[in-house]
């Protein structure tokens, strides 16, 4: 049972994540383009806490306390590097997502359009 | 049409081979009971008596500042240029920012709720309070100063949708004030991490033999200023209504 939740929710992160792919390949709105993104961010810092999971019971965060011993945290405890670089990720994505944002909010004061298609023709190049 | 279809088609197969290859042939090795020997590593020594320790029970701030502490501090040069790109295209020079407050001023003010209103300045107070505790426990607790600065940036976001920018304004938080409150946690961090060379001689980023636990908390603290400050100095420039700026661009357009 335990095997077939994780089994699910992984083909959903990775399902996630090509959504989130395929939709910055396809979408000609850039602001589609960034939800997109976003999308395929977070499916991606998921799945790195997943792999940081460990299959036994109970689990502890990785943040040692008075009231268990040593060996039963080394035992129980969760992999902490995952969730080390998945916390800066974060919050560079969401850094990364302010900039992306404000390049788009400014094109569009400027030109009055976000569609990929017709800024490629007002920089001249080929319509299709 | 057709190339739609493909771009799909070869989509999917992508898709399907790498969950075949995930949950039938176990690639990533999810869901093991063994920990991996780099994890074992770093739960053995961030709060051990000797070796390679950080004196931190909180391993994940271990990491992120210790173990691993370039990686983090070049993160923080790549918000701080996040953040420096956002400031510098929506920048308005003096003469625009005068006209759009002049512009707000002569617009009547609109104002949400009571209830709204009432319920954003409990909230508000609470999140910064919970964030800061997050920030200021980093090293103890779970939590640290990416997490709490995080908090704290939504904690001005429902500012902003409450209220408006320029009740912030005149309450005395502007963008010269927020951006000193950047700088202030970017100095922390660098004088943290700088300091290990001048009071005992060792390397950069060296700080686990500063007294007590200053090492972890300053950058903690550091942080927190940093990426909530940062944070909010995008919005209040991005706070500045969508008529106004379309008028003063205009305006500059036109001469």
């Amino acid at each position: 049972m335990i095997s077939f939740l994780l089994a699910y929710i992984t083909i959903t992160l990775f399902a996630m994540l090509f959504l989130g792919i395929y939709g910055v390949a396809t979408r000609s709105n850039l602001i589609k383009k960034i939800i997109m993104l976003n999308i395929a961010n977070d499916a991606i810092n998921m799945l790195f806490i997943l792999i940081g999971y460990r299959m036994v019971f109970p689990v502890f965060p990785p943040v040692y306390e008075k009231h268990i011993t040593f060996e039963e945290f080394l035992e129980k405890s969760v992999d902490p590097l995952p969730q080390a670089l998945v916390l800066t990720a974060v919050v560079i994505g969401m850094a990364m997502n302010i900039l992306l944002t404000t390049y788009a909010i400014q094109f569009y004061r400027l030109h009055g359009t976000v569609d990929a298609r017709d800024i490629a023709e007002m920089m001249g190049g080929e319509e299709e | 049409m057709k190339r739609d279809a493909l771009v799909a088609a070869s989509f999917l197969v992508a898709f399907l081979f790498i969950a075949y290859a995930v949950t039938a042939k176990n690639v990533l090795g999810l869901g093991s009971e063994e920990l991996r020997p780099l994890g074992e590593f770093y739960l053995s020594n961030a709060f051990a008596h000797e070796g390679l320790t950080s004196h931190s029970p909180e391993v994940v701030t271990a990491i992120v500042w210790n173990y691993r502490g370039f990686d983090t501090l070049f993160e923080t040069f790549v918000f701080f240029l996040a953040i420096m790109g956002a400031l510098s295209v929506l920048r308005l020079d003096k003469e625009q920012l005068r006209q759009a407050r002049e512009l707000e001023k002569s617009m009547p003010h609109r104002q949400m709720d009571l209830i709204v209103k009432a319920t954003t300045k409990l909230v508000v107070v609470m999140i910064i309070a919970i964030s800061a505790s997050i920030a200021l426990h980093g090293h103890l607790t779970p939590g640290g100063g990416f997490q709490g600065g995080s908090a704290m940036a939504v904690a001005a976001l429902l500012l902003f949708a409450a209220f408006s920018k320029f009740t912030l304004e005149r309450k005395g938080l502007t963008l010269k004030q927020t951006i000193s409150a950047y700088a202030v946690g970017l100095a922390l961090i660098l004088v943290t991490v700088l300091a290990p060379v001048f009071i005992y001689g060792g390397k950069v980023l060296e700080i686990n033999l500063l007294p007590g636990e200053t090492g972890l908390f300053n950058l903690d603290v550091g942080e927190y200023l940093a990426v909530a400050f940062g944070f909010l100095s995008v919005f209040l420039v991005l706070g500045i209504p969508e008529w106004v700026f379309k008028n003063v661009l205009r305006r500059e357009l036109n001469d």
